[in-house]
C-alpha cells in the first residue's frame, strides 16, 4: 500500500454473521472525529460503509481470512507511515493525539494492560488465565501503534506467521485456544521478538477501558443496561465518572446515539 | 487568617456525642493549639473546654445499625455540609467527635494550600481487615472519600463543595438510585464522595490528606494505657490473641469503648 499520510488511525472492521463491525468502526471513526476533527481514519475492509467519516477506505490486501486471521494484514495495508490500529468496537472519550508524541520514538508499541471506568488497573485475570499461564506479556492489541520500520515488519511477518501455522505454535502453549485470538498471537510474537521492543514499561502507556463483565464486577454481560451511562457528547461518563481514552465496550450493538 | 476545629456532637439514648466531643477538644487545644467550636443541638449542661458553640438543628437521617451496642441507634448526623455557615473561622478542621487526636499530625494538614483535603483511604490499624468493604459504596464499588476529618478554606471551591453536599442530600433517594447504594441511611461520607467527584469533572481525581485514616473497628477491645497512648487488644484470623499500641491519631469506630475512656479519664 502506498504511503498517503504520515499519521492516522486504521480500524480494521469485517463484518460476521451475528456483528456489523463496520458499524462499530463508524462510531469509532465519528468518536474521534469529534476530538480530532482532521484526523486521518482508515476503515481496512471488504464490506460495505458509510465512506463519508473515513478518510481512507482500503481492501484486505489478502482477502477476508476469516475473524482474528485479518488482523496480519494490517501492516500491510495501513497507508500511514506511522499507524495506530484500533478495535472497531471502542470509542474515544477524550482526546488522544498526545498519544503520536508517546509513541513516535518507538518502532511498535502495544498496549499492556487495561483499566476499569474508575480509571484504575483491572485486577481481574479471568479472561488473561492463558497469558498467566504461559508467562505471556499482558499485551491488547485494540491500540497497537507502529512505524514503518525493520521492527514493524519483523512484529507482523512473525504474527502472520503465527497466525497461519497456528497448528505448530500452539504446542507451545499450555492450554492453547483452537482459534488464535490477536491478543494471543501478539503476545506470543511480542515474546518472541522482545517485550522491550514492542511495548512500554508498565504503567507508562495508554490502556483501554475494558468492559467485560468480569473485569467491572457487574451482575450481568451487558453493563449498558446495569450501569448509567452518559453521551456527553464528546464524551462519555459511566456511573457519573468521566472516561478517558478508549472504551472498548463488548456489547457490539451499543451505540451512543 | 483564623484557624479552628468544629466537632459536631448530637447526643442519642445511647452515646454522649457531646462528651467525647469534649474530650477530644482537649487534645486538640493540646496537641493543635486551635480553638474548638462545639456544633450541637443544646448547650452542654457539663462544664466543657469548648471555646464556642454553636446550636444547630440535627437532621435525622432515621437509625443506623451500631454493632458494638448491638442496637439501631438514632443517627443525627446529616448536616455537616453546615460546617461552612457555622465556622467562625478562615480555615476550618472538621472532626467527627470519635476521631482521637493524640498527635500533632493534622498540623501538617492545616499547612497545606489546598481549598479542601480530606482522606480517601481508611485502614484497619490491626491490618487484619483490608477495608475493601468501607473504602467503596454502592453495588458498583464507587471509591469513598471520609467526611471523619474534613480541612476547608473559606473559598469558592469548599463553599461549591459544601453546597453540593446540602443538594445530594436533599435529593438522597435520587443519589441512592444512581449510585446502586443498597444502604437507605444517608451518610456524609457519600455525599462527600459524590461531591467532590462531581466538583472535580467527574474525573475521580481529588487531593487527599497523604497517607490513610488509621481507624480501629468496633469488634476490636480499646483501652488507654497512657495520655495519647492506646491499646488494641484483638484475636488475629487464627483466633490467637495479640495486642498492639496505637500512639498515633486514629478513628475509633467503636463508640462504647471510645465512651468509656471518655467517661473513665486518666
Amino acid at each position: 500500500m502506498p504511503i498517503l499520510s504520515e499519521r492516522g488511525y486504521l480500524i480494521p472492521a469485517v463484518n460476521t454473521d451475528t456483528v456489523s463491525y463496520t458499524d462499530c468502526a463508524e462510531q469509532l471513526a465519528m468518536s474521534i472525529r469529534q476530538w480530532h476533527p482532521n484526523a486521518n481514519i482508515a476503515i481496512l475492509t471488504n464490506d460495505r460503509c458509510d465512506w463519508s467519516v473515513f478518510t481512507h477506505v482500503i481492501e484486505l490486501p489478502h482477502g477476508d481470512q476469516g475473524g482474528y486471521a485479518n488482523d496480519w494484514q494490517v501492516f500491510r495495508a495501513s497507508p500511514y507511515r506511522q499507524t495506530i490500529k484500533l478495535e472497531a468496537d471502542m470509542i474515544a472519550a477524550s482526546p488522544i493525539d498526545h498519544w503520536w508524541t508517546m509513541f513516535e520514538k518507538r518502532d511498535v508499541v502495544i498496549s499492556t494492560g487495561c483499566r476499569d471506568f474508575y480509571d484504575q488497573p483491572a485486577t481481574s485475570r479471568y479472561y488473561r488465565r492463558l497469558f498467566d499461564e504461559n508467562n505471556l506479556p499482558d499485551v491488547y492489541n485494540a491500540i497497537t501503534y507502529w512505524r514503518l520500520s525493520k521492527t514493524a515488519q519483523d512484529f507482523f511477518s512473525l504474527v502472520e506467521k503465527i497466525f497461519t501455522n497456528w497448528n505448530s505454535y500452539k504446542t507451545l502453549l499450555q492450554f492453547p485456544e483452537e482459534i488464535p485470538s490477536t491478543d494471543v498471537v501478539y503476545a506470543m510474537a511480542a515474546l518472541i521478538i522482545g517485550p522491550e521492543l514492542v511495548t512500554l514499561p508498565a504503567g507508562l502507556g495508554p490502556t483501554i477501558v475494558h468492559m467485560k463483565q468480569h473485569m467491572i464486577a457487574t451482575h450481568t454481560d451487558n453493563w449498558t443496561q446495569e450501569l448509567v451511562w452518559e453521551n456527553t457528547n464528546p464524551g462519555l461518563r459511566i456511573n457519573t465518572v468521566a472516561q478517558h481514552g478508549f472504551v472498548h465496550y463488548h456489547n457490539k450493538d451499543w451505540r451512543l446515539q | 487568617m483564623t484557624t479552628g476545629a468544629l466537632i459536631f456532637a448530637f447526643n442519642n439514648e445511647q452515646i454522649d456525642y457531646v462528651a467525647m466531643a469534649n474530650w477530644s477538644a482537649k487534645n486538640i487545644h493540646r496537641h493543635l493549639d486551635i480553638p474548638v467550636c462545639l456544633v450541637t443541638d443544646k448547650e452542654p449542661i457539663q462544664p466543657h473546654v469548648f471555646d464556642s458553640v454553636a446550636i444547630a438543628n440535627p437532621v435525622n437521617a432515621g437509625q443506623r445499625y451500631f454493632s458494638d451496642y448491638n442496637a439501631n441507634v438514632m443517627w443525627h448526623n446529616t448536616n455537616r455540609m453546615d460546617a461552612y455557615t457555622l465556622s467562625p473561622w478562615d480555615q476550618t478542621l472538621v472532626l467527627d467527635a470519635d476521631y482521637v487526636v493524640a498527635s500533632d499530625q493534622l498540623s501538617t494538614v492545616l499547612k497545606s494550600r489546598q481549598d479542601f483535603l480530606c482522606y480517601r483511604w481508611a485502614q484497619d490499624v490491626t491490618g487484619l481487615q483490608t477495608f475493601e468493604d468501607l473504602n467503596y459504596f454502592g453495588n458498583h464499588r464507587m471509591p469513598m472519600w471520609w467526611a471523619t476529618v474534613m480541612m476547608f478554606r473559606r473559598s469558592t471551591a469548599a463553599e461549591l463543595l459544601f453546597d453540593s453536599m446540602q443538594m445530594i442530600r436533599d435529593n438522597w433517594t435520587h443519589y441512592r438510585n444512581l449510585y446502586k447504594n443498597p444502604n437507605p441511611t444517608y451518610r456524609n461520607d457519600h455525599a462527600l464522595s459524590i461531591a467532590l467527584n462531581t466538583l472535580n469533572g467527574h474525573t475521580l481525581k481529588v487531593d487527599g490528606i497523604p497517607g490513610t485514616l488509621a481507624s480501629l473497628t468496633p469488634d476490636h477491645r480499646l483501652t488507654q494505657l497512657d495520655v495519647d497512648s492506646y491499646r488494641v487488644d484483638f484475636l488475629t484470623s487464627d483466633k490467637k490473641p495479640r495486642w498492639i499500641t496505637v500512639t498515633q491519631d486514629f478513628h475509633a469506630m467503636g463508640k462504647q469503648q471510645l465512651g468509656a475512656i471518655v467517661a473513665n479519664p486518666l
